[in-house]
């Protein structure tokens, strides 16, 4: 008797051991949540991106015949060269020398500033003046475009 | 005897870290980082931007337009082939694109970008027209 029931006791304890408990099994789920977690950690990037700002005039306007401003043309390379002829009010100028004459240009002159370029001139050389001309206090920065059929 | 094995083996776990409020945590954490997620798309090609010592900070959005030194054009990584497409893809997303930041390559055709920034200006319907701004390298 004390045998048998040393027996059914055992049996139970074996099935209370193998009774599994009723609750979800949380850890895989947590490490699924936390492999995502380090995914868009190390994906989400907040830094801003660095720019220049383009002004352009509203669409559809024609711009006004004679702009205030200064007006830079430059022209297509050479082959082989990277950077193309500048010339500021009718006076071939350097790239060194562009900030000393946007500094000195007349006040009303320096409110605005035109580029008018050529086609195959680098975007490098375009950025270069626009910070250039950030630089010497000039907000407003336009492009001429030639009209074109 | 079992029982006692029972109980003993519960307050083992509950003398546990308590798991609960640090998955409650991770869950709003990971809420968090997938609502501010905007991904990085690289376009079809490379694009080697110019450097600039002002730079003028925007905020990252989806919808960049890359110009590579040959001309190629895509937004994100969608090629555009031709400035029509391009056109149009800008006119279905007006609503989404407060500035239209351009990628353009350094050696990218001064040509290829302004014929970007014309259309792009001309499809936007707003009376002050699509803000643009040309990106720049992030390294000082």
């Amino acid at each position: 008797m004390q045998q048998v029931g040393e027996a059914k006791l055992s049996l139970l304890a074996t099935k209370i051991r193998e009774r599994k408990p009723p609750t979800l099994s949380m850890a895989p789920m947590i490490d699924c949540v936390f492999l995502l977690l380090i995914f868009f950690m190390v994906s989400t990037t907040f830094s801003p991106i660095p720019g220049l700002r383009v002004q352009l005039p509203p669409p559809g306007k024609p711009s006004p015949d004679k702009p205030k401003g200064l007006t830079v043309r430059i022209a297509n390379p050479e082959p082989g060269e990277d950077r193309g002829t500048m010339v500021l009010n009718d006076a071939v100028v350097q790239i060194d020398e562009m900030f000393n004459q946007f500094i000195n240009a007349p006040d009303e002159a320096t409110n605005m500033l035109i580029i008018q370029s050529e086609r195959e001139v680098l975007h490098e050389q375009i950025v270069q003046v626009m910070d250039i001309a950030k630089q010497a206090g000039i907000d407003k920065i336009g492009f001429a475009i030639v009209a074109r059929d | 005897m079992a029982l006692n094995l029972a109980k003993r083996r519960k307050t083992q776990e509950d003398d546990d870290i308590p798991m609960a409020p640090m998955i409650d945590c991770v869950f709003l954490l990971l809420i968090f980082f997938m609502v501010s997620a905007v991904m990085k798309v690289p376009p079809p090609f490379t694009v080697t931007l110019p450097d600039s010592a002002t730079k003028h900070e925007f905020t990252r959005k989806k919808f960049n337009l890359f110009i590579n030194s040959d001309g190629r054009i895509s937004i994100d990584d969608q090629e555009m082939l031709t400035l029509e497409d391009m056109e149009l893809f800008i006119a279905a997303h007006e609503n989404q694109i407060t500035t239209l930041i351009i990628k353009a390559d350094k050696r990218a055709k001064h040509g290829d970008v302004i014929d970007v920034v014309e259309r792009a200006k001309m499809r936007s319907s707003k009376t002050e027209g699509l803000e643009i701004a040309f990106a720049v390298s992030e390294e000082d």
